[in-house]
């Protein structure tokens, strides 16, 4: 017997040191907070905005009002709209990099990363500079007598809907630029010797070897766009709310944070949902993140 | 072997949990010179409010350093006085509104104004709940218009709510400043807690925000053109006026201007709390307030620092307002502020 026990023992420890520090990490700053947040959902508020300590559904009771479920329904259209624009935009220029040698793909993707380097808030007030009433854009348009009188770009859903996209494209441009890359040349020529025109190769050997790609670039575009909130506050003149406003209003000007935390177990259940279907779509193993 | 990696790994662990604690640590180490004379100030308060010439040179003074951290809502400053603001802060920023509520639930700490023999040039008319705070600035909230662009003329807060006006308002936030106006415009108590008249000023504020373009950068919006109307902060009107010259204040004929004060309160529990006092008394010296008024034209209730400030400071469009005889005080309002609430969050949801 106890040269079966010996072995066993053995092998424990190593798991613990793999999995140990990641299991404790994930505990304290993921499930603890996510069972925090569960906790204040089923607490009450205070006249100051405090969260008093006595159970109660009225948080709950309060987001069926169908107020809340447009809110989500427009949130979820404009994070859909976002990925499906990203993807159309992403892919291709994805293919063109991929397709490019290294250092002229390595100098691309640093292009698009370049932005990145700066602050979020930086660039959303970028685009309120260039897009205003006196801005270059109105200027140009009005100078060269294209328009008549300046375009209210700004605080329009079109220009959230733009700064969503731009501040999603990388991640939804790498992870398909990373399967793209792996795409062996020979099947594509294994595919035009045996008659295939570049249209059906693209349908049913590129598309389906980078499928991969485009959804991880799925996820990674349509979660964080979902929940983001300074776009909108910024490029949408705080008219133009999704659900991450309303969650940010009940922590801030609300202060309602037993409504604000059911919220967000709102917003994460539909993200899991959301995931749950993909991993029944498709398998868990392909998602490939960079 | 094994007994070396369990030991190395229980190292690592305990480690990382030690560096968790670092900061209470140093919390305590702080703590202990504040018994003599604090070496450190830590302050909430409104970005963009204050010069930072001053704090450099109070630092200097005191041989100090101050550490100034930055809210974005009012009801900020309250979640950290409600929230054991005193561990992490020495002076909030917080306005009249809340004051009866902050003190009646032990937020804040009585002030002891013998030490801050400064705030004697405040004018006592705009102090309310003296001993638990000291007035900075004020706010009167004007609508202001670009007399080139605006296709109405405005005298009064219902001309806000003029389909004329579709799109071309910017205004500050918050509900406590939007639902006075209407509470006025309708000829209510600006403060009213009765829920009938707070409804009802939900519904003006509808057509209102159907006019609003933006909430916030008020004056931006008004001086790059892109609406036509800001209801905005005096000081904020100042350099929207200093700017674009069409920019005038609206002539109102009956309605009353709301008149806001931002206050230095010391959080119950603060550590360092002599320099919190010698902070107030050094932004209560007339001439140091004086310097401040430059960078930051806001009306103020310190009478000395007025008249020691500059020609330009006082000669401000904004600060020869006539009717700032006609002003009313955000009070607070107790729990109905929970019934504004809910309906703020109304409006912003949208229906």
């Amino acid at each position: 017997m106890s040269t079966y026990t010996a072995p066993k023992k053995k092998n424990l420890l190593p798991k613990i040191a793999m999995a140990g520090p990641v299991s404790v990490w994930m505990i304290l700053f993921v499930t603890i907070p996510m069972l925090y947040v569960i906790f204040i959902s089923f607490m009450s508020r205070g006249v100051f905005g405090d969260v008093v300590y006595e159970f109660s559904t009225e948080s709950y009771s309060t987001i069926l009002d169908p107020t809340y479920f447009q809110v989500i329904l427009k949130s979820l259209k404009a994070a859909g709209l976002t990925t499906v624009l990203c993807l159309l935009i992403g892919y291709p220029f994805a293919y063109i990099i991929a397709r490019k040698p290294k250092d002229v793909a390595a100098k691309m993707i640093t292009l698009l990363m370049i932005p990145f380097w700066t602050n979020s808030l930086m660039r959303l007030n970028s685009w309120l500079l260039l897009f205003q009433t006196s801005g270059p854009v109105n200027n140009f348009l009005v100078n060269t007598g294209i328009v008549d009188k300046p375009i209210s770009f700004i605080y329009t859903d079109e220009l959230v809907l733009i700064g969503l996209i731009t501040n999603m494209l990388p991640f939804a441009v790498l992870p398909m630029y990373s399967t793209i890359e792996k795409l062996e040349k020979s099947m594509l020529e294994a595919s035009a010797d045996l008659g295939a025109n570049p249209r059906t190769t693209f349908c049913r050997i590129t598309l389906p070897i980078t499928f991969p790609g485009i959804f991880s670039a799925i996820i990674l575009t349509f979660i964080p766009s979902l929940g983001i909130y300074t776009v909108t506050d910024m490029l949408g003149g705080g008219k133009v709310l999704f659900i991450g406003n309303i969650i940010k209003n009940q922590f801030g000007s609300i202060r309602n944070w037993p409504l604000g935390a059911a919220l967000s177990v709102l917003l994460i259940v539909v993200t899991m949902l959301l995931i749950f279907i993909y991993t029944r779509f498709a398998k868990i193993e392909d998602m490939e993140v960079v | 072997m094994k007994k070396l990696l369990a030991m190395l790994l229980v190292g690592v662990m305990t480690l990382s949990l030690a560096a968790c604690g670092g900061s209470t640590d140093a919390d305590t180490a702080t703590d202990d010179t504040s018994a003599e004379a604090s070496t450190e100030l830590n302050i909430y308060m409104w970005q963009q409010y204050i010069s930072d010439d001053l704090i450099a040179a109070f630092e200097e003074e005191n041989n100090c350093t101050v550490n100034l951290s930055y809210m974005s809502d009012n009801a900020d400053a309250i979640n950290k006085l409600t929230a054991g603001g005193g561990d992490e802060y020495d002076l909030i920023m917080t306005c009249d509104a809340y004051m009866e509520s902050l003190i009646a639930g032990g937020y804040v700490e009585e002030i002891n104004l013998d030490n801050v023999p400064n705030s004697a040039n405040i004018n006592d008319a705009y102090w309310v709940s003296k001993g638990y705070c000291v007035p900075y600035l004020m706010n009167y909230i004007y609508v202001v218009y670009d007399s080139e662009t605006c296709p109405i003329e405005i005298t009064g807060y219902n001309d806000l709510i003029d389909p004329a006006l579709k799109g071309q308002i910017s205004t500050i936030d918050g509900a406590r400043n939007l639902f006075p106006m209407a509470l006025v415009a309708l000829g209510y108590d600006p403060n009213s807690t009765n829920e009938e008249e707070i409804a009802a000023a939900y519904e003006w504020l509808v057509k209102f925000n159907e006019n609003v373009a933006a909430y916030g950068n008020a004056e931006q919006n008004l001086t790059n053109g892109t609406v036509s109307v800001a209801v905005t902060y005096d000081g904020n009107a100042s350099w929207a006026m200093a700017e674009k010259d069409t920019i005038k204040i609206a002539d109102f004929t009956d309605d009353a201007i709301q008149l806001g004060m931002d206050l230095y309160v010391i959080p119950t529990g603060a550590k360092h709390v002599d320099l919190a006092e010698k902070f107030l008394n050094y932004i209560c010296d007339p001439e140091v307030m004086a310097k401040n008024l430059d960078e930051f034209p806001y009306s103020c209730p310190n009478d000395a620092a007025v008249a020691a400030a500059s020609e330009t400071y006082q000669n401000d469009p904004a600060r020869q307002f006539d009717y700032k005889e006609n002003v009313f005080f955000q009070e607070d309002v107790g729990d109905a502020i929970t019934i504004y609430n809910d309906y703020y969050q109304k409006l912003k949801v949208g229906e």
